[in-house]
C-alpha cells in the first residue's frame, strides 16, 4: 500500500524532479495525520503506474492544490528543523544548509 | 462578576441561547473547521463540540467565544442586547482603570491538574483541528493567547498569534516580524543568540483573548488591562519550566522555547482578512517544553476567515479603542473611532471634532507610523454616527473630493503582510501604501456655504420637526 505525503512551495514552477531536501506531511489517516517530517528524498513529477514508491501531493503558497499527482521515494530522515534565524525563509533555509554541507 | 474561566463562560451562553452543543461525532479533519465557518456566515451561536474523531469524549473543542456582538457583551458582563457604540464606551471607560493582576499558587491552578514533561510530551494528545482544506498543518493556536517576556524590563506581552503543529514536540508560528513578539525577540533574545521562553495559553477567561488581539503599547502588560475589563484582577500562575506567568483558570498551556538558530515551516493559513494569502515558511519554531491542562480540556478555536467571526469582532472593538486613545494622545481632534467588523481591520471609520485636509494627513501618519495595519482611513465629521456604515457610505460619496480629498503614503519595512493586495514581491519586502479619504467640509469655507445635510433633523427646524413627531399618528401613520 502506497504512502500518501503533501507538500508545499511557493509556485508550482519552483517544483522539479530531482534529488531534494523538503519538509513533507504524512496523510496516513488517524491522529497524527499532518505530522511533518524534514528528508532527503528523489522526487518524481510522472510517476506511471508501476512506480514503487509513494505518491507526493504538492499545494501551493496560497494552499492550492496542484491536481496531478506526483512520486517521492524517501531516502533519508532528516532532523526535524533547519539552521536559521526567527522569519528567515525556510525554502532559502534549506537550499544554503546544502550549500554549507558541501 | 467577571467570569472565572471559559467554562463559566460557556454555562452562560448556553442559558442565554448562545451556544449549541454538538454530540455527533464529527471529524478534526476539516468537518469542525467548515461547521463553525458555516456557523458565522450564518450569524449563529457558538458550537462546543463534544465528541472529536480519533479522541476520548473528554477532549472537546469549542468555536466562536466571541463571535457575535451579544458575545462580547456577555463576556463583559453586559446584557445581551447591548448596541455596539454602547460596547466601546464601556470598554473605553474600563480602561482607565488598570487592575494588577494576583498570583496564585500551583495548588489554586486548575490548569495545573496535568502536567506533562520529557517525553510525555505529545501534541498529538489534543484534537488539533485542520480548520481549512489547503491549510499548511493542524493549529493548535487560533483563538490563543501567547506570552512572552523582556527579561530587561520584566515587561510582559500577550499576543494571538498563530502556532499549528509541526510534530509531536515541535509546534511552528506565525506572529508577525512586525509584532510585539518579534520585537522583544530582536531586542534581547537574538543578539545573545537564547531562546525565547514562550506559553501558548488556550482557553483562559474571554476577555483575556480579547485584550491579546489589542494593539496595547510596547511596555504594556495586557494582564492589568484584562483586570481593567473584568473589573478585577485576572489570576495567573507561573509556568513548570520557565518563569512566565499564565492565567490560572486556562484549559491548555502549552511551554516551550522559540530557538534563535532553528526554524520550521509554519502555515500557509486562511486568515483574519479572509483570505488564504501566500504568507508561508517564514515564521518561528517552537520547541515544546511542557504542556500542562485541565481534567477534560477544551481547546478554544477560530475557524478564521471572512467576516464577522470573533477575530473581526474582538479586532473591532479593542483596536478601535487602541486607535481612539493613540489618536487623542498625538493631540488628533478625535470625536470616534470605529472599526467595522466588515472592513477586518483594514478599513477605518474616524470621526473628528474638525476635519480638513491637515487633519487627515495626521490621521494618517498615525496610522503609518510604526507596524501598519491599516489600509484605508475614512475621516468624518462628528455629525456623522460612524456606527451607522450608511452614513459613513453616505458621506464618503458626497463629501470626499475625488482631486483633493485623498491622501495616500507610502512605505516599506513595516507594511501588513496579510493584505491580501500586497504582491509576493511587496510583502517580502513589507512594502506598501496606505490611503486617507477626507469626507469632512473644508474648514476654510465660511458657514454660509457649507451644504446642509437634508435629513429630517438637520434641514428642518426644531419646531417643526417637534411638531411633525407630536402629529404623526393623527396623520394616520404609523
Amino acid at each position: 500500500m502506497k504512502r500518501e505525503y503533501q507538500t508545499f512551495v511557493r509556485q508550482f514552477k519552483d517544483f522539479k524532479e530531482g534529488k531534494m531536501k523538503l519538509y513533507i506531511k504524512d496523510l496516513s489517516p488517524g491522529p497524527r495525520k499532518y505530522d511533518t517530517k524534514q528528508v532527503l528524498a528523489e522526487i518524481f513529477s510522472n510517476p506511471g503506474k508501476n512506480f514503487d514508491g509513494d505518491i507526493l501531493r504538492i499545494r501551493s503558497e496560497s494552499g492550492i492544490l496542484l491536481p496531478q499527482l506526483w512520486g517521492i521515494k524517501i531516502l533519508e530522515e532528516l532532523p526535524e528543523s533547519v539552521s536559521g534565524k526567527p522569519w528567515e525563509d525556510v525554502f532559502k533555509a534549506i537550499k544554503n544548509h546544502k550549500m554549507e554541507k558541501r | 462578576m467577571a467570569f472565572q474561566d471559559h467554562r463559566d463562560f460557556i454555562e452562560t451562553l448556553k442559558k442565554s441561547g448562545d451556544l449549541v452543543e454538538l454530540t455527533k461525532e464529527v471529524d478534526w479533519d476539516c468537518e469542525v473547521g467548515a461547521i463553525g465557518r458555516r456557523m458565522y456566515e450564518m450569524g449563529g451561536p457558538s458550537i462546543w463540540f463534544k465528541k472529536v474523531k480519533d479522541y476520548p469524549e473528554e477532549y472537546t473543542i469549542y468555536n466562536g467565544s466571541q463571535g457575535t456582538w451579544r458575545r462580547v457583551a456577555i463576556s463583559m458582563g453586559l446584557p445581551p442586547e447591548t448596541p455596539v457604540r454602547e460596547i466601546y464606551r464601556v470598554y473605553e471607560e474600563r480602561l482607565e482603570k488598570p487592575i494588577d493582576p494576583v498570583i496564585v499558587d500551583k495548588k489554586k491552578a486548575p490548569c495545573k491538574e496535568n502536567i506533562l514533561l520529557g517525553d510525555q510530551i505529545d501534541l498529538y494528545r489534543f484534537p488539533a483541528p485542520m480548520i481549512h482544506e489547503g491549510d499548511g498543518g493542524r493549529y493548535i493556536g487560533t483563538w490563543d493567547l501567547v506570552v512572552t517576556k523582556d527579561p530587561e524590563t520584566g515587561w510582559t506581552n500577550w499576543g494571538m498569534y498563530r502556532f499549528m503543529i509541526h510534530n509531536k514536540r515541535w509546534m511552528a508560528g506565525w506572529p508577525q516580524s512586525t509584532s510585539q513578539l518579534a520585537h522583544q525577540m530582536r531586542k534581547y533574545y537574538l543578539p545573545r543568540n537564547a531562546p525565547m521562553p514562550v506559553a501558548l495559553v488556550i482557553g483562559a477567561d474571554p476577555i483575556a483573548h480579547m485584550v491579546a488581539t489589542a494593539p496595547i503599547r510596547l511596555g504594556e502588560d495586557e494582564a492589568k488591562f484584562t483586570g481593567a475589563l473584568r473589573k478585577e484582577p485576572i489570576e495567573l500562575v507561573k509556568c513548570e519550566t520557565c518563569d512566565l506567568l499564565v492565567p490560572a483558570h486556562s484549559e491548555i498551556v502549552i511551554e516551550g522555547e522559540i530557538p534563535t538558530d532553528q526554524i520550521v515551516p509554519d502555515g500557509p493559513f486562511g486568515e483574519y482578512p479572509g483570505y488564504r494569502s501566500g504568507t508561508m515558511a517564514e515564521g518561528v519554531g517552537c520547541r515544546v517544553k511542557a504542556i500542562t491542562f485541565r481534567n477534560n480540556p477544551i481547546l478554544t478555536m477560530i475557524a478564521l476567515g471572512v467576516p464577522i467571526d470573533d477575530s473581526s469582532i474582538a479586532a473591532s472593538l479593542s483596536a478601535g479603542i487602541a486607535m481612539k486613545l493613540g489618536l487623542k494622545h498625538r493631540g488628533i481632534p478625535v470625536e470616534d473611532v470605529y472599526v467595522p467588523p466588515e472592513g477586518v481591520t483594514h478599513l477605518i471609520y474616524v470621526s473628528v471634532k474638525k476635519g480638513g485636509t491637515q487633519v487627515t494627513k495626521d490621521v494618517l501618519d498615525y496610522f503609518t507610523a510604526r507596524r501598519v495595519m491599516v489600509s484605508k482611513v475614512i475621516v468624518l465629521d462628528e455629525d456623522v454616527d460612524i456606527f451607522d456604515n450608511g452614513q459613513v457610505l453616505h458621506a464618503f460619496a458626497t463629501k470626499c473630493h475625488p482631486g483633493r480629498g485623498i491622501v495616500v503614503e507610502h512605505y516599506e519595512g513595516r507594511a501588513n503582510s496579510l493584505t491580501p493586495f500586497y504582491s509576493p514581491k511587496e510583502r517580502e519586502r513589507l512594502k506598501g501604501a496606505s490611503v486617507a479619504f477626507d469626507s469632512t467640509w473644508p474648514p476654510e469655507w465660511p458657514p454660509e456655504i457649507v451644504p446642509v445635510k437634508a435629513s429630517f433633523k438637520t434641514i428642518y427646524s426644531k419646531e417643526i420637526q417637534e411638531k411633525v413627531i407630536q402629529n404623526w399618528k393623527s396623520y394616520g401613520l404609523k
